[in-house]
């Protein structure tokens, strides 16, 4: 049985996998949110604001496969080339190098000397704001592209071992550690190099103090993105730190560097598919775009009612149609039989959001929260009973015209007990199984009466979100949604193997296809 | 005495099925008429339709909807359905839309109608995206010249069942013919190809069966810029083939293990002959029920779309967007109470036709699709 089990939830996976391709496809109908003339030499600040989002959602990303991923050396290096060369893109390559920044001066600074003397002036010149960005003392000073050229060497020559990743951890876990205006300065001078320490570390402490520190550290760095301010919520505080994750989670690459191993894998990983696979898997689903709260939080708060909604609507509509349906079949024909089935069949043509509008209208409509909860777990359940019940005659009349049936009742065993024994534990197997693929229809249900009796639940929040046009949203409740179906159908599997040992067989059995 | 040898009776057949079925209402003669003098599939499905009376209720009430929805312009339009205006007679003016009658209404025609002019108007003379002024909106049934009352934008409610039932049906029809053509190419595909082909059609119907098609709809209508018709006809049809699919895959390994494909294949024919001739005939049981069924649902997935107001944004009649504008008029009783009943009628409508020819192709199916 455990051996079953397990084997069925691993046949989940290539399900799930498959799901992921669907959905990461649908979220290609979105706009794409490109500047209708990308104008080279005059950068607005709408063309920068696009260029952020075509980055957030990571279509500056190959589809599934990046044959050369990009990392902070491959792109402070064609950023060196660009300004020794003096070319067209002199000046943008000498924006780069500024953002790049701290990250960048490892794979920079050394080969100052390698460059022809011309090369290497304009380069040091070009690194010179970012000198007075690391808060380097004699910055303010260096006029001269000799002296720039000079403080550079110099800085190299005594800095390069702080450049390690190692030291870069010690300097942050000191600063949470017991922070000082000295170890700030000091995490301030590595710049960059120090941001994926730092953004580690906000969702690693819950210090207020250094929080604060921490997201001042990172804006110095990268001139952007929001810092704690003393007197924030923690709301706020959450807020704040989800930001910063988000972004270096989009902007990790500019700032690390990929080799070996971590190149082969950047292959598969850096590009769109990767990076949406890796944000669902890792339940970090981004930021909202309404109000600024991480996905994640909302959904964790949104997700009780949708989920007591279905749970309770799927038992109870359960809990009904098994005995009505079951019952039907046995005296099928009779008066019971032929009124819940002409009940039940109009039931079942009633859709689930005119039930809800009904009932709604029947009673009134605004009370409390609990009534309202009751009222819609019944329209849900009305729906999934019809359903259900029909297939659980289907499946009963199935089972009581075959021999075994008949033989029991021969020998003279009570009704009751062939009718539940011999012929409804047979006949439940196939309406579990069946009941498994009812579950889209009972969370898309769900969705229409949270709506229609204003529960805060999933699907009232994402009708908020289709009028808002809050994409992240709006994806990570399909992934949601799906992922809970196939836990679901994994479940119904499940029990279904434990009523009947003959499909524990089947899919032990199988290779490949659907069934057998 | 020279009797020639009886050839299989249909009578018989359908009889045993009578009685077996005490649901069917069988009358021999009837049954002789339509299946003599071979069974065949096809005859003892026809013959068991027509003896089933809900199915012949549904199938009534379908065409009732049908000739509705054809005629709609008919029923109710803001132009005449034929007139002669200012010296030139046009005909069906409300479906050809003259320029010369641009921004004209029945109303405003009949206030100033010159000598010679003459109109006949529509059964109501309110199209469905005509608004009304002020005095106009949600005015009760029977109301100024309303039978059904007015929307909150001062629509006739009439108006807008009568051509809600032209969307209903052609985003039903269009979907459940896409939806049946994807699955049945799909799942015989994956069947008679076997393999790796078999392998990924099957993954996929598994991954999509676990997307909520609702959830999925309301998404994909947020993300396209500019949802139309169309796009949730699609997004209907593009999720909902798996069902179908699967069980045409099934019928169709079902019958290549038979020995007539053997015995094809024995004689030479191509693989392409032995598809068509003999293995796809077996799917199309499932695919006319899935068909009928399928018109059932997508009616109700573009209903609860529009009730939920995300879906189409041009001014398409629709009965779901009606119930859905009543849920923040809380008095107007009508606008729940008609596009309700229409919509309901639909529903059982193609449930008794879809239940019949369940029951009269393939009882099978009982169990798989309901």
């Amino acid at each position: 049985m455990l051996r079953y089990a397990l084997r069925r939830v691993l046949w989940a996976i290539p399900t799930l996998l498959g799901t992921s391709l669907i959905l990461f496809l649908v979220t290609t109908l979105a706009p794409d949110p490109t500047p209708a003339a990308p104008s080279a030499d005059a950068p607005s600040a709408d063309d920068a604001l696009a260029e952020e989002a075509r980055r957030a959602r990571f279509l500056d990303l190959p589809r599934f496969l990046n044959t050369n991923p990009q990392d902070v050396r491959s792109r402070a290096l064609d950023a060196v080339a660009h300004v020794a060369s003096g070319d067209a893109r002199h000046e943008e390559a000498a924006r780069e190098l500024q953002q790049l920044g701290g990250a960048a001066l490892p794979y920079v600074l050394p080969r100052l000397e390698a460059l022809p003397p011309d090369e290497r002036r304009r380069v040091a010149v070009a690194l010179v704001p970012l000198a007075v960005r690391m808060e380097l003392s004699g910055a303010q000073e260096l006029t001269r592209p000799e002296a720039a050229v000079l403080f550079w060497t110099r800085f190299w020559d005594d800095r390069a071992l702080d450049f390690a990743p190692a030291a870069v951890s010690r300097a942050v876990a000191r600063l949470v550690e017991h922070g000082s205006q000295l170890r700030e300065s000091e995490l301030v001078s590595m710049d960059t190099f120090a941001l994926g320490e730092v953004v580690h570390q906000m969702t690693v402490t819950d210090d207020r103090v250094a929080l604060e520190r921490l997201t001042r550290i990172a804006r110095h760095a990268t001139e952007r993105g929001p810092a704690l301010a003393p007197d924030a919520s923690a709301a706020e505080a959450r807020r704040v730190v989800a930001n910063w994750q988000e972004w270096w989670f989009v902007h990790a690459p500019d700032f690390v560097r990929l080799d070996g191993a971590a190149r082969v894998v950047a292959v598969v990983t850096e590009t769109r598919y990767g990076k949406w696979l890796k944000r669902a898997v890792s339940g970090e689903l981004g930021v909202s775009a309404t109000d600024g709260e991480p996905i994640a939080e909302k959904l964790r708060s949104r997700a009780p009612i949708t989920f007591l909604v279905c749970v309770l609507a799927v038992l109870s509509s359960w809990s009904l149609a098994v005995p009505i349906g079951a019952f039907g079949a046995w005296r099928q024909g009779r008066a019971f039989d032929v009124a819940s089935s002409a009940l039940l069949f109009f039931l079942y043509a009633t859709p689930t959001f005119a039930v809800a509008e009904v009932l709604r209208r029947a009673t009134g409509g605004s009370f409390a929260l609990g009534p309202r909860l009751a009222l819609a777990v019944g329209a849900l359940a009305a729906a999934s009973l019809a359903t259900l019940s029909r297939w659980q005659r289907a499946a009963m009349l199935d089972v009581v015209s075959r021999d075994f049936v008949r033989t029991a009742k021969a020998k003279g065993v009570p009704a009751w007990r062939v009718a539940t024994v011999h012929a409804l534990r047979n006949a439940l197997t196939p309406v579990v199984t069946l009941a498994g693929l009812h579950l889209p229809t009972v969370v898309g249900g769900a969705f229409v009466v949270e709506e229609v009796f204003s529960l805060p639940g999933l699907g009232f929040e994402t009708l908020r979100a289709i009028e808002a046009r809050d994409n992240a949203w709006l994806m990570a409740i399909v992934l949601v949604s799906a992922a809970a179906v196939t836990f679901g159908l994994v479940l119904s599997d499940v029990i279904c193997g434990a009523l009947d040992p003959r499909v524990r067989e089947v899919l032990l059995r199988r290779q490949g296809g659907l069934d057998g | 005495m020279n009797e020639p040898p009886r050839e299989p009776d249909a009578s018989v057949a359908i009889e045993l099925s009578r009685r077996k079925n005490e649901g069917l209402r069988t009358s021999l003669v009837e049954a002789r008429r339509v299946a003599a003098p071979y069974l065949t599939m096809t005859r003892i499905a026809v013959a068991k339709l027509g003896a089933s009376r809900l199915a012949r209720v549904g199938a009534v009430l379908l065409a009732c909807l049908a000739l509705t929805a054809i005629f709609a312009d008919l029923l109710a339009s803001d132009l005449p359905v034929a007139c002669r205006w200012r010296g030139v007679a046009y005909v069906l003016p409300n479906v050809t839309r003259p320029p010369a009658l641009a921004g004209e209404t029945c109303s405003r025609m009949r206030a100033t109608r010159a000598a010679g002019d003459w109109i006949l108007e529509p059964l109501v003379a309110f199209g469905p995206a005509q608004t009304g002024g002020d005095g106009e909106i949600l005015v009760p049934p029977l109301a100024k010249g309303h039978p059904l009352g007015t929307d909150a934008l001062g629509r006739d409610l009439f108006a807008r069942v009568v051509h809600g039932a032209r969307t209903a049906l052609s985003v039903g029809l269009g979907a459940s013919m896409l939806l049946v053509a994807i699955g049945v190419a799909l799942g015989a595909l994956a069947g008679f190809s076997g393999g790796l082909i078999d392998g990924l059609v099957s993954r996929t119907i598994e991954a999509l069966t676990a997307i909520p098609t609702l959830v999925l709809i309301l998404v994909v209508g947020a993300l396209v810029p500019q949802p139309t018709t169309a796009t949730l006809l699609w997004t209907i049809a593009l999720t909902r083939w798996t069902e179908l699919a699967r069980l045409v895959r099934g019928e169709v390994l079902t019958a290549l293990a038979q020995d007539y494909v053997t015995a094809a294949r024995a004689l030479g024919a191509s693989p392409v002959r032995v598809l068509w001739r003999h293995v796809l005939p077996n799917a199309i049981a499932p695919a006319i029920v899935a068909m009928a069924f399928g018109v059932s649902s997508v009616i109700v997935l573009e209903a609860a779309v529009d009730f939920l107001r995300v879906g189409s944004p041009d001014s398409m009649a629709s009965w779901g967007e009606a119930m859905g504008e009543a849920r923040s008029h809380g008095d107007a009783w009508w606008l729940v109470v008609f596009p309700g009943f229409a919509l309901l009628t639909a529903l059982l409508a193609s449930s008794l036709v879809g239940e019949a020819a369940r029951d009269a192709l393939d009882p099978r199916l009982r169990t798989e699709l309901v």
